[in-house]
């Protein structure tokens, strides 16, 4: 039985090399390069593992600034068939209730469609909201830290397993449903040429703004977001202290380091 | 092994530096169907380079070059050092016109890049290519992963460490005496104080090359590059006595270079932006394939071993995208004669012979002979700080130049030698 499948993405700055700046207590992501948000690769790894096994589609949904189509072409470069990136400055300054209106409202148009995944959260916000929003606004069933799915029952139900710490649990659910994939649960594939040059030769990503999907400016943006960033209270700086063990004998150098932490509080049981 | 990819290209070029961006940017405007294989993120994202390039064959190459490409600023004072634990010793040159700019090749290499899509190159980055696929030995494309791609013909843009080549046979491993290590740092000091520090307009650009103490006394140098808002400074030694020359490890000699005088001066309240290290090929003609054509493929750039070191100035860049553009002509002329066979692209080495780049690299090759000979390093700025000090550190008796190079001369072994060499880097052989 092919199914039908949506994943979700985030085109997020890497995190992994971005700083705060300290006044504002916000991103710099001035000259930051940007990357799918690692967990949502997981989810496409998902996505594709499914495709291989049933049969389908697999189409990519972006809402970022049109620099995201980098991205969306990693990902049909993985093997996804197609790509919709969600552009618009309407839709700029969004929080998680705004951003999964919008997709929902995207993923409407995309229906009938079996399966519409996400990854488990983003690395530059961390909220996991985006997958239980957006399945509210469809009023579908939804459900987290999902690790593995077989259909049953034809193409009715699916039964997914699921991992709650060490606990794993096995549900069954109608389709179509909406699942966030656990984050670190697969190893997403690598790219491969074909589908790279795919990317690039074919107009396999299409471009969906507002006029298109017509939405009230009121419910979209910055507009329709009621999150506000009260306070945020940067990770203090704790100026090193430049010590150097000097010497050759290893157990010397061991009680050095042990006395240096007593120094500091820190208790050896 | 995956069904090969539907789509067949005329040209495939493997690596998107100076040379394949120049090829791919010459075939696409000629009507080629072009496609660049790139193995980093983005194109540029491999490349290294000390500061400096040639501008003159990149003119000629990329139209609007001059205007469009992201030139940091334009070299108009040289300088040569001689570095002792005595002192410095340096000659300098100021003009007002200048033929090199300094830039960073990472952004160079993408603006190429750029310019070849523009003009209908399909660039792919983030993929390995891992062999040239052969049939009948004859190159018809690239493997890649699970992937065959076929095109016509395959240009070899892969760089200095030519895995390609080495995995066809085509060129012999590489041996640590024929290539260099490159290690430097970009250190932002902003425009302001690049311009007071080192005595520049904010569209001058300032190339200094250093021997000596600089390097333990080993053939090759350090270098200081001026861009906009940051410098570039780094060290250069051959790779085979960084690995047994060198009694420390490589980056601890270009860390005591930046922090011994007038560096530590210069530099003051930088802050370190880049840290990267590259191989170049050093061996001149020594170091390049015996043919750089065959059925099917041609090799450009690095992997070609374009490289010309004088010992007071580098090129690379220029000779690259040079050998690309010719590649490009080659692969025209081939085409018009009905065959990518091994003696219709013959005429590429042909081009490289009748250009600037075969007769710069016959004519220095000398030179670079010379490179690798330590006493050139060592005993140079031994005598030329020795007698320096000797002419203007002196109590009461100020010495003749004669008596002074006389007496800095002492023990340092043949004058004879140091004339022949002398002779050899001023008129070639």
């Amino acid at each position: 039985m092919p199914l039908d499948i949506v994943v979700c993405v985030k085109w997020v700055p890497n995190t992994q090399i971005v700083n705060i700046d300290p006044r504002t207590g916000t991103l710099i992501r001035e000259g930051v390069p940007s990357i799918i948000n690692p967990h949502d690769l997981n989810a496409v790894e998902f996505g594709l593992t499914l495709k291989d096994s049933y049969g389908g589609r697999l189409t990519a949904i972006a809402m970022s600034p049109p620099s995201a189509k980098a991205g969306l072409e990693f990902l049909i470069g993985m093997g996804v068939d197609r790509a919709i990136l969600i552009t618009d400055r309407v839709f700029a300054g969004a929080d998680t209730l705004a951003t999964s209106y919008v997709l929902a409202k995207a993923i409407e148009r995309l229906m009938p469609t079996d399966l519409i995944i996400f990854g488990q959260e983003t690395i530059d916000s961390s909220t996991a909201h985006i997958c239980a929003q957006t399945a509210s606004w469809l009023k579908l069933p939804y459900i987290y830290y999902v690790i593995d799915a077989r259909l049953e029952d034809g193409k009715k139900n699916i039964v997914v397993k699921r991992v709650l710490e060490r606990k794993i649990e096995v549900f069954e659910l109608p389709l179509p449903c909406l699942m966030a994939i656990a984050m670190k649960s697969n190893v997403p594939r690598p790219v491969t040429l074909s589908n790279k040059i795919k990317a690039k030769m074919e107009n396999l990503i299409e471009v969906w703004n507002n006029e298109m999907l017509k939405l009230n400016i009121n419910c979209v943006g910055l507009k329709g977001s009621p999150t506000v960033v009260s306070k945020s209270i940067p990770t203090p700086v704790v100026p090193r202290k430049k010590l150097k063990f000097e010497g050759t004998d290893p157990i010397e150098a061991a009680r050095w380091l042990l006395d240096r932490l007593a120094e500091e509080g820190v208790r050896v049981i | 092994m995956d069904p090969p990819s539907a789509t067949k290209f005329d040209v495939a070029i493997v690596g998107a530096g100076p040379a394949g961006a120049s090829a791919a940017y010459t075939l696409a405007r000629k009507g080629f169907k072009v496609v660049v294989l790139e193995r980093g993120r983005t194109p540029g994202s491999k490349n290294l380079f000390g500061g400096r390039v040639y501008s003159h064959p990149l003119e000629l190459i990329f139209e609007g070059f001059k205007n469009e490409a992201p030139i940091e600023r334009w070299t108009k004072r040289e300088v040569l050092s001689f570095v002792t634990e005595e002192g410095i010793v340096s000659v300098e040159y100021a003009s007002g016109s200048s033929t090199s700019f300094t830039a960073y090749l990472s952004k160079l290499s993408a603006w190429m890049a750029s310019k070849a899509e523009s003009a209908g190159a399909i660039l792919v980055t983030d993929v390995r290519v891992d062999d040239i696929l052969m049939e009948n030995g004859k190159a018809v494309g690239i493997v890649s992963g699970g992937d065959r791609l076929y095109a016509d013909v395959v240009v070899i843009a892969e760089g200095v460490n030519r895995l390609l080549c080495e995995r066809r046979n085509i060129t012999p491993q590489l041996s640590p005496e024929e290539v260099a290590l490159g290690v430097k740092h970009v250190i932002r000091l902003g425009t302001d104080k690049i311009n007071d520090r080192f005595g520049l307009d904010s569209n001058e650009g300032l190339a200094w090359f250093l021997i000596g103490k600089v390097t333990d006394y080993l053939p090759g140098g350090a270098f200081l590059y001026t861009n906009s808002t940051t410098v570039s400074l780094g060290i250069v030694v051959f790779l085979s006595h960084a690995m047994k020359k060198v009694k420390r490890h490589i980056y601890e000699v270009l860390e005591d270079l930046r922090t011994s005088p007038p560096f530590t001066r210069l530099l003051e309240g930088g802050s370190l932006v880049e840290y990267g290290s590259h191989l170049t090929p050093e061996a001149g003609l020594k170091m390049m394939p015996k043919k750089l054509y065959g059925d099917g493929f041609l090799i450009v750039g690095d992997a070609a071993g374009l490289l010309i070191n004088l010992g007071y100035t580098v090129r690379g860049v220029d000779l690259a995208a040079f050998s690309g553009y010719l590649a490009a002509e080659a692969i025209e002329e081939a085409h018009s004669l009905g065959s990518y066979t091994s003696h219709n692209l013959s005429c590429y080495e042909r081009k490289l012979n009748d250009s600037f780049v075969m007769k710069e690299m016959k004519r220095h090759d000398s030179v670079q002979k010379l490179m690798s000979k330590s006493h050139i390093f060592e005993l140079y700025p031994q005598v030329l700080v020795g007698t320096t000090k000797r002419l203007f550190e002196f109590e009461e008796a100020s010495p003749k130049l004669l008596e002074a190079a006389k007496e800095s001369l002492k023990g340092k072994g043949s004058k004879f030698k140091m004339l022949l060499d002398a002779i050899t880097l001023m008129r070639g052989p």
